[in-house]
This record gives C-alpha cells, structure tokens and sequence, in this order.
C-alpha cells in the first residue's frame, strides 16, 4: 500500500534516452534555422560588405527593390514558375490518375521512368537540355527554361497525385458513373475535389522548385531571361552584396506567406495537422 | 499519405456499371509520356553519344559543336587516364558517403524522437518546422554559411574573444566547408522519409517485444530497425545520388580546394568547350554512382545474410 506509489515511480525513471532525444532535437533544430537567422539579420546590415556587421540599417532593401537586374530576373523567375506549375500539374496529374485508376501492363516501365527522372543527378539533366536544346534550335528563351524545369517536377507530382488517389475509396467514382454521370462531370464533381490537396501540393512544389533552380537554370538560359537564382548565384561569385540578403529575405517571407496560404486551404478543406503536412511536403 | 480509407473492404453487391467502349487504359499517361520521352530520354541517349564523338580543332571557340564522324572511347579513356580528374572523382565519393553518413547520424536520432516521442499534435508543427528550411532558398541557405564561417565574421569574432580559438576561422573555400554545407542543405531530405517509416511502425510491435523480455536495446535493433530499413534506404539513396552531383554548394563555400565532379562536368562545357569529354565525364559520373550503390547493396546482403544465419543458428 505505502510501497505501491514508489514502486509505481520506480517503473518509470527519468527517461534518458528520451531526454538525449529531446536535447538533439533541440540542437538540429538550431542548425536547421541558424543559417537562415544570419541572414534575415544580415540583410540589415547597413555595411559595404555583407560579411561584416557595420550597423543596422535597411538601405539594400531600397537597393534591391531598385536594382533593375534583379527586378528583371524576378520577374523572369516569376514567369517560369507559374508556368512550370501549370505544366506540371496537367502532365503530372493526369499521368497520375492514369497510374492510380488505369493501371495496367503500362505503369511498370511508366514507374521506372518516374525512377530514373528522380535520381538522375541535376547535372547530368542541365547538360542534357543545353545540348538538346542546342540541336533542335529551340531559342524561345522561356520555353527552354519551363521544359527544363517540368520534367523533374511534374514527375514529382504524378507520384503526389497518385498517391492520394490511391489512398482514396475509388467506390465514390463509380457510384457518380452508376447514377449516370458522364466520366467528365464524374471527374469534375468527384475525382477533382479529391486530389484537389495533392494537386495544390504539387502545383507549389513545382512553383518553388522553379523559383529556387540554380544548376538547369545556368544551364538552359540564354542572354536576357536569366532568373533570380542565376544572378544571385553569379554575384556570388564576384562578391557579396547585401540587396542579395534583402531580396532573400524577401522572398523568405512570400514562401511562408504562400505555405500559410496552402495550409490554411487544406485545412478548410477537412485535412487535419498531420495530412496537411504530408501533403505539403509530398510524402 | 493518407491510409486512413485503404484497409476497408470494398462490399458492394451492386451489379458492375456497364462499361462503355473505353480507351486504352494509359491514354492519360500519352502526354506525360511523350514529353518525357522527347525532353528527357532522346537528350540523355544524345550525351552517351555525345561521350563518343570528339571535339573538332578547328573552331575552337564554337560552342556545341561535335565531331560524330569517327565514334571512339577516346574520351572515356582521357577521363580516367587524367590526374586531376582521378582526384577530384575520389575526393567527390569520399564527400558524399561522409555527407551521407553523417545526414543519417544527425537525422535518425530526431526522426525517431518525432516518431515515438512527441504527441502526435505537436508532430504536425515540428514537421513542418523541419521542412520551411528546405521551401526557402537553397542558394540563401548555402552562402549564408559564407556569413557564419567568414573569418573576420561575427562567430569568428565572438570565438577568438570568448578566447575558443586562437586565430580567425579558416574553414571558408575548404572541402570542410563544402561538407557542412552538403549536410545542412540535404538534413530535410534525409530526416523526412526515415520519419516516415518509423512512424509507420505500429507502436504495439515494440511493446510487444519489451513484454516478450526484449530490453530496449534489443527492440531497437531486431525490431524496429529492421522494420524501418526501406525507409533507411530510401533516406540514404536520397541523399547520396544528389550529394554527387552536387555542383552548386562546393561553388559557393568550396573554392579550389573542394571542387566537387559535377564542377568538372560543367567546366567542359561552360569554359573548356569540349562537349565531347563532358559527356563521357558526365556518364562516369552516373556509373560511379551506381558502383557506389550497387556496391553497398552487395555488402548489406552480405551481412544480412550473415546474420540470418547466426540467428538459425542460436535458435536451433
């Protein structure tokens, strides 16, 4: 009786594991924001050199909203993206419903292909666009850009898409055909609302991926359209300014801007915490 | 991914819908297909000729063009015959399996807390804290290492004036750097889907194996381990395959000393104009790759097989 609590206490001692754990945790999580901290707050670094602090101050916001190459791959940059997340969500998406609905003898090779997109090194792709683009005299500035950004992320997206319509009841869809849906507004008032999240998803991750590619960019661009990451990439070679830190901060905030954004829909739209998550980061 | 729907049988006496005529069951696949077919395998079968052909003297500052009258493997030969590339290809291997290494040393520990320690309404947040990092920018999060590492910088400072260290941090344009650098930019990739198969675990499996007698370590390893090794692979391809390919992270905190294989590949074609050796370079760097893997795939059922057979032998 009087023993019974201490024993009961005794089961369960401080958790060692769990407190090493705990205090990992802690420290990657440092690691993780730590870089990212440096700089949002370097970016209000008044000094020449962005290395070294020199004082608060805002002026290479002014010169970065200013700088009229910057504004120019911004908006190069912008273009592309949105059209990349087009692209890849109607190749990707009706390549995934085909994969999760109309499977057949077809969706192994067709899998193995989504394989080898998926591993082949980023390099090894940039000098396979510039050399194909070359032969075929593709010279459509931003067309060489979307191509050579859509294949990686429309790939991604047919296996996001796919995978959420298998994890769906396929029941729904044929009730609509057995109650005398055409198969357009079946998939208009059925399938669509339900990939919707994978579809969001894989429009943002395409978006982003975009947005954020330095190797295909370099690669692919021609005079004239070079995107954000390409100049910010080139300026970091010649030297270090801090408009780039302000341009990145800024577009730090849009992407969390954008993240809220899409939680918040899929939330709305009856995801709990955990899906939206997944959903969000494709798993 | 959500399972929550899967598991349930699919009861319905309803007669089958009657079909109408369809078409062939991939036709939604075509688009995708070609496009793949047109954007990504006619130009990776065009660099593995490319890696034969050769570059023509004449014009020497003509870029792109190729000499695809006398096929050889000239190039192949070059490549591997060549000093400096030899080095630098080894150096890269040595780079990625360390990165990976120590990604998997860094990620397991917190992927398996997430999984098995934190409750489950706090999971969602922490996940998504572990992966803002990887939606902002790739080149932000790489050069601002530039800031933390430099030598005259503010933890340099702080480190020499807390007395720390002696001299000014000399880590920038060091392969030490890239490697930090490789580790920082690929931790998400590498903590998500070893995340993912120990959350698949169903947590009865372990305590099932405490109440069978199995202490913790014990449970740890011939349970949950085992069970979560697809996602371990995964995890470690993840992030091997990329790492040798990295091109932009050694560029920006590696200088001369930590020049990575894909700043080669792309010195061929940006600067030396020889498209020809680039190809082949590039080839061998995806077969190495491959070596690489296929190499430690051997290995792991080397010693698996090892194992189950130590295991037939202390249960017989």
């Amino acid at each position: 009786m009087a023993t019974a609590s201490p024993a009961v206490r005794r089961r369960r001692p401080f958790d060692v594991p769990a407190g090493l754990m705990r205090v990992w945790a802690v420290l990657v999580y440092a690691f993780l924001y730590l870089p990212i901290l440096f700089v949002v707050v370097y970016s209000f670094n008044k000094g020449r050199r962005l290395q070294i602090w020199d004082g608060l101050g805002t002026r290479w916001y002014g010169d970065a909203l200013g700088n009229e190459e910057i504004r120019q791959s911004l908006g190069v940059s912008l273009r592309a993206a949105a059209l990349v997340a087009v692209l890849s969500v109607v190749l990707g998406g009706t390549a995934g419903i085909a994969l999760a609905r109309r499977g057949g003898g077809w969706s192994k090779p067709f899998l193995v292909l989504l394989f080898m997109i998926l591993v082949t090194p980023e390099i090894v792709d940039a000098i396979a666009f510039l050399i194909w683009f070359v032969r075929i005299d593709m010279d459509l500035p931003l067309a060489r850009l979307v191509v050579g950004h859509s294949i990686f992320s429309s790939a991604v997206v047919t296996l996001i898409v796919r995978a959420r319509l298998q994890g769906l009841d396929e029941s729904l869809e044929e009730a609509a055909a057995d109650l005398g849906a055409t198969p357009f507004r079946a998939f208009r008032q059925i399938t669509l609302p339900l990939m919707l999240p994978a579809v969001i998803a894989g429009a943002l991750l395409a978006f982003t991926f975009s947005l954020d590619d330095v190797v295909i960019s370099s690669f692919v661009s021609i005079a004239g359209t070079t995107t954000l990451p390409t100049y910010v990439f080139s300026s970091v070679r010649t030297g270090l300014k801090g408009n780039i830190a302000a341009i990145s901060t800024m577009m730090l905030g849009l992407t969390f801007l954008a993240l809220v954004i899409a939680a918040v829909v899929l939330r709305r739209s009856g995801d709990s915490a955990e899906e939206v998550t997944a959903t969000l980061t494709g798993a | 991914m959500t399972t929550a729907t899967v598991d349930r049988p699919a009861r319905r006496v309803t007669t089958p819908p009657r079909r109408r005529p369809r078409a062939p069951r991939f036709v939604l696949a075509v688009p995708a297909s070609v496009w793949y077919l047109l954007y990504f395998l006619v130009p990776l079968a065009i660099i593995v000729l490319y890696s034969f052909g050769y570059k023509p003297a004449s014009d020497a500052d003509n870029a792109g063009t190729i000499g695809l009258d006398k096929l050889s493997l000239d190039n192949y030969v070059d490549t591997l015959q060549d000093e400096a590339f030899v080095s630098t290809f080894r150096s890269s291997v040595r780079v990625a399996l360390i990165g990976t290494t120590l990604l998997f040393l860094i990620a397991f520990p917190l992927a398996y807390f997430l999984a098995t320690r934190v409750r489950p309404r706090w999971r969602g947040l922490m996940l998504a804290l572990v992966i803002v990092p990887f939606w902002t920018s790739f080149l932000l999060r790489t050069f601002a290492w530039r800031i933390i590492l430099a030598p005259n910088g503010f933890v340099s400072n702080q480190l020499q004036s807390l007395h720390l260290i002696d001299s000014p941090i000399e880590l920038l344009d060091t392969r030490t750097a890239v490697q930090i650098g490789i580790v920082y930019n690929y931790l998400p990739l590498m903590i998500f889907p070893l995340f993912v198969a120990l959350d698949r675990l169903d947590p009865a499996l372990r305590e099932a194996s405490k109440d069978l007698g199995a202490g913790r370590v014990r449970t740890f390893f011939s349970v949950t381990l085992p069970l979560a090794m697809p996602g371990i692979v995964a995890g470690l391809l993840l992030s091997f395959i990329p790492l040798m390919g990295e091109y932009v992270t050694p560029e920006i905190l590696g200088g001369a000393q930590g020049l990575m294989a894909g700043s080669l590949v792309v010195s061929q074609f940006l600067e030396a104009q020889n498209w020809a050796l680039g190809s082949a370079m590039a080839v061998v760097l995806v077969l190495l790759t491959m070596l690489v893997i296929a190499f430690f795939a051997v290995v792991a059922s080397v010693i698996r097989l090892v194992l189950a057979r130590r295991r037939h032998v202390a249960e017989a």
